[in-house]
């Protein structure tokens, strides 16, 4: 029984998310770090991906799938079940070894919303594009890197500039920092919400990233998260 | 310095776009045909800036003889002409730069974080109005005439430019006494020898105006010829002439 208790206790500790299943869909037990994942996807969206990777008999599945949820991505998934009545799936995490640090020489303390006005007008202006626009004026000054910021907002404006209507929110985040150099910061994050499946490219994650702009896809979202460096 | 005329909807916002990058550091490109105001807004942005035209820059970096050290800011024109575009910004890495260009740059644009794109005149109703109004105000004050918008013809053919031009030629046109026409001709005549015309050749100078302007105002051969005092076979003769009018396609009579 001690035995049992350290399994449950390894899977409860793991850095990867761990879920299992019953026939009907329902999750009958997850570590950590699948309810931190159950924030961002549907319990039936990972259900159907145990089950549409699952192995023709019983046994254990390994397949290689880039999958991205919120600001998390995976490289690989284990779908294993050995009786008709569960079904337990496992998402690796990818880990990045890039070091969380910012460089102070191009930043610049600017008004963020004059930057939105600015990359909004200028990419938009042959669009029909309608925005509902929803900030939070409350947000004071930051320091930002004013070029790749632009370059990175650009690439989004111009993402959405067939669409006919988005919206896009602008607020603090309540409760969540981000670490950088040991030094908590508050992390600001820019929503667009359309009605059309997201999907980013590289060179769009990468533009985000030469800003410090931590960028991730919800289905009909799209986020963009900086942290607030006064 | 001449002002970036901003009437209609849509360069209102390039203005504003324009006025709100020239305090940031960033690089911003300028996108729009010939005569649109690229250069205009340019100066806007960068004010204080030397402006150069990107093919001679070009050269003169790859001599070494630019001393890049001297500037913080610089307009370059017609950046779209560089051939090596990428290794020249490299080049002015550190310069904040406004560049124009007639055509999109998918290869760089990703180094100018701002791009504007001013649509040509024809598509911006209210400026071409203004601009009509001070090009046809300043060239009636040249030629000390009093001529009305309404009776010119434009060009927009390279937008402001051609604009520009036809207005200040029709109002000079207008302008002419009859001893400036005289003397014009004159002078056109004389050039004319040149390339060895004849008298007869010559003759279709003073002809072919003299019968265009005919046909507009009498319509009808038979009008023209009484009105001009000639011959209805000579005028015949000279409409074939001149204008290969066959007895289908000849003023009606």
């Amino acid at each position: 029984m001690e035995n049992q208790d350290f399994y449950e206790d390894l899977i409860e500790y793991d850095l990867n998310p761990f879920l299992l299943f019953d026939s009907n869909g329902k999750v009958k037990s997850y570590n950590k770090e699948a309810e931190f994942l159950l924030n961002f996807v549907s319990i039936k969206e990972l259900f159907q991906l145990a089950v549409s990777n699952a192995s023709t008999n019983f046994g254990f599945n390994q397949k290689y799938i880039s999958l991205k949820y919120n600001k998390q991505s995976y490289y690989a998934i284990l779908v294993g079940y050995v009786s008709e009545d569960e079904i337990a799936l496992r998402l690796y995490k990818v880990v990045s070894n890039k070091v969380n640090t910012i460089n102070n020489d191009k930043l610049k303390l600017v008004n963020i919303f004059s930057l939105i006005e600015l990359s909004k007008n200028s990419t938009l202006l042959s669009s029909d594009l309608k925005i509902d626009e929803l900030y939070d004026i409350s947000i004071p000054e930051m320091k930002i890197n004013i070029n790749n910021f632009l370059l990175c907002l650009n690439e989004c404006f111009i993402y959405f500039s067939n669409d006919e209507k988005i919206s896009l929110q602008v607020q603090i985040k309540i409760g969540e920092y981000e670490i950088i150099d040991n030094i908590k910061y508050k992390i600001v994050s820019l929503e667009f919400i359309t009605n059309r499946d997201v999907e980013l490219s590289n060179e769009f994650e990468q533009k985000a990233s030469n800003a410090n702009i931590n960028i991730f896809t919800n289905h009909n979202r799209l986020n963009l998260e900086l942290p607030i460096i006064l | 310095m001449k002002k970036f005329i901003a009437q209609s909807e849509a360069s209102k916002k390039i203005l504003n776009i324009a006025q709100m990058s020239s305090s940031l550091p960033v690089n911003v490109l300028i996108i729009g045909e010939i005569g649109v105001g690229k250069k205009l807004l340019a100066q806007n942005i960068l004010p204080d800036a030397s402006y150069f035209d990107a093919k001679i820059l070009e050269e003169t970096l790859m001599n070494g003889k630019f001393n890049i050290d001297e500037y913080k800011e610089l307009i370059i024109l017609n950046i779209d002409t560089v051939l090596n575009k990428k290794e020249f910004l490299l080049y002015l890495n550190g310069i904040k730069i406004v560049a124009t260009s007639n055509r999109n740059l998918t290869d760089i644009e990703s180094q100018f974080a701002i791009k504007i794109d001013i649509p040509p005149l024809n598509q911006r109703i209210e400026d071409l109005e203004e601009l009509k109004k001070v090009y046809l105000s300043e060239a009636n004050d040249i030629y000390n005439t009093n001529i009305d918008i309404n009776d010119l013809a434009f060009d927009l053919s390279l937008n402001g430019n051609t604009l520009k031009n036809s207005i200040y030629k029709t109002v000079s046109m207008r302008a002419l006494s009859d001893d400036d026409m005289m003397e014009s001709l004159e002078f056109f005549i004389s050039n004319k020898f040149n390339e060895d015309k004849d008298y007869r050749e010559l003759l279709q100078y003073f002809e072919i105006p003299l019968l265009n302007a005919a046909k507009k105002r009498f319509k009808s051969q038979l009008k023209m010829a009484t009105k001009l005092n000639l011959n209805r076979i000579t005028l015949r003769k000279k409409l074939e002439q001149y204008f290969q009018e066959t007895p289908d396609n000849r003023l009606g009579e």
